[in-house]
């Protein structure tokens, strides 16, 4: 019987193959779309794992800080659990390199009478020890250090970023929701196009004695058969625009950040998903068409 | 065993059947007639449990078709033969794929159906046509057709309705020739005619449908 069921749904969709290409179509569409959001979000969220566990600090030094009081910073530094000094930034430098990031605007340094910019330190605290470090209270005993202007960590960005990725989450959970609506409603109509090209066949399968299981069972089966194909061809889309699109990518002059595929995880959701929405469509249009 | 208690039909403010008492033993081969109108279309389908009765009750082998479940009416209809007056074939299927859905919904084995289906073709005198479609076929050929898929399951009861309205006199006693056939088998009989030819010489029981009500049975 199992084979009666899928012939029956392979001539339905057959027999009514333009609808279905269409709907098809419109299927992928928007479990790409789904996808897209997914890829995004699993990146940005990635990126954002990345930067949050190399905490990175800038520490400004006061003009004419005597060399003694220098070493003290550097030391102290030193002995923070994890720190890593990844550069001392002298005045002379930090002027260089202001210069070398202005390029042709840069003539208006020439004319200043003395260097205003401050040395620093750039600190970077490692993956291992950043769990447990207190980027705040660093920076409270480092500012009351003699010889020390200012101290300016990532953080603060960092959890601008998070809030973003928070508002990024809210907005896919709400597009995909309505992209879930719109397959199911996709998959309900085309069904039921079906059901009518197919409503006398029905009429007689009831009146021959068919239950409503094995009446029903074909389209279940064809709204399955077209969800799953739509999952399949959209995570396939979403793979070769992957391998079409540069997966290294340079970010707000930041080190390049890989963009990695969805994991295994979200591809079969992706797939589990589209056959599931399209047995809800399918359940949905032969609901109430079976009073014979 | 068919029973019928005080049963009435309506649809809208015109009355199909108005208390109808019968009873058809199992194996009895009956004629229901009557003319245009009479109820006879309305009273093989609510045997058939197509149709709600009004009032009253139908009980088929102790059924009462006014309780059952959806499933059991399904169930029991695999058990009743219909042969339709408009035959309710299906235009896109083949001649051979019309009778074997009927065995299909049963569940039964794709190589037995082929079987019985070319048994029953062959029965009806349709054997070279099983991969024809219906709409090449002339009227009398459609209504074999029908009645192949009525008798292909072997059924408790075949209901037929105006199965010979439009056969030549000599099909028309081939497939009378052919229900008698299966009523020899133990097969409950019923069939609604208006067509007088039919019916004259007949010993079976005969009931006459007069707007909606018995006006005679030979019984």
């Amino acid at each position: 019987m199992r084979s009666y069921f899928v012939r029956q749904a392979l001539i339905n969709i057959r027999k009514n193959l333009s609808v279905h290409i269409l709907s098809l179509g419109t299927i992928v569409a928007s479990l790409l779309i789904l996808g897209l959001f997914l890829l995004l979000f699993g990146n940005l969220n990635n990126w954002l794992q990345r930067w949050g566990s190399a905490l990175s600090m800038s520490i400004y030094l006061k003009d004419g800080i005597s060399e003694y009081r220098r070493d003290k910073v550097d030391s102290f530094i030193r002995g923070l659990p994890g720190a890593e000094i990844k550069r001392f930034i002298s005045k002379e430098e930090a002027l260089k390199d202001l210069r070398a990031a202005l390029g042709d605007d840069a003539g208006f340094l020439s004319r200043l009478e003395r260097n205003p910019l401050p040395a620093s330190y750039e600190v970077v605290f490692g993956s291992k020890g950043t769990y447990g470090v207190n980027p705040e209270k660093i920076k409270g005993e480092l500012e009351k250090l003699d010889g020390v202007e200012e101290v300016q960590y990532s953080k603060e960005w960092l959890k601008k970023l998070e809030g973003f990725l928070d508002v990024v989450r809210l907005i896919g959970f709400i597009i995909g929701g309505l992209l879930c609506l719109c397959v199911v409603f996709i998959v309900t109509n085309t069904i039921k196009l079906t059901l009518y090209s197919r409503k006398d066949e029905i009429e007689i399968l009831k009146l021959v004695g068919a239950t409503d299981w094995f009446v029903k069972s074909p389209f279940l089966l064809e709204g399955m058969i077209q969800g799953t194909i739509g999952g399949i061809l959209a995570v396939l889309t979403l793979f070769l625009g992957y391998l079409i699109l540069p997966t290294h990518i340079s970010l707000l002059g930041l080190a390049p950040l890989d963009f990695v595929f969805l994991p295994a995880g979200y591809l079969i959701l992706i797939l589990i998903l589209g056959t599931v929405l399209g047995v809800i469509g399918s359940f949905i249009a032969i609901g109430r068409f079976f009073e014979v | 065993m068919i029973q019928l208690f005080d049963l009435s039909k309506k649809f809208g403010p015109n009355v199909a059947l108005n208390d109808i008492r019968l009873r058809i033993r199992q194996g009895e081969f009956v004629f229901v007639t009557g003319p245009s109108g009479a109820g006879k279309t309305t009273l093989l389908r609510l045997i058939f449990g197509a149709e709600k009765p009004a009032s009253g009750y139908i009980l088929i082998n102790a059924i009462n078709l006014n309780r059952i479940s959806r499933p059991k009416l399904d169930l029991l209809r695999r058990k009743i033969g219909f042969v339709f007056q408009d035959f309710k074939l299906l235009p896109k299927k083949t001649v051979s794929e019309n009778v074997a859905i009927a065995l299909e919904v049963i569940g039964l084995r794709p190589k037995f159906i082929r079987k019985k289906t070319h048994q029953t073709l062959r029965l009806v005198g349709l054997a070279d046509k099983e991969k024809a479609y219906p709409l090449s076929l002339s009227g009398g050929e459609q209504q074999r057709v029908a009645i192949a898929r009525a008798i292909v399951k072997d059924p408790l009861i075949l209901l037929a309705d105006e199965p010979t309205g439009n056969l030549d006199p000599q099909l028309t006693m081939e497939i009378m020739e052919l229900f008698k056939s299966i009523h020899r088998k133990g097969t409950t009989v019923v069939v609604a005619t208006h067509s007088q030819e039919l019916l004259q010489g007949t010993d079976c029981r005969t009931i006459v449908l007069n707007h909606g009500k018995i006006s005679e049975d030979t019984l």
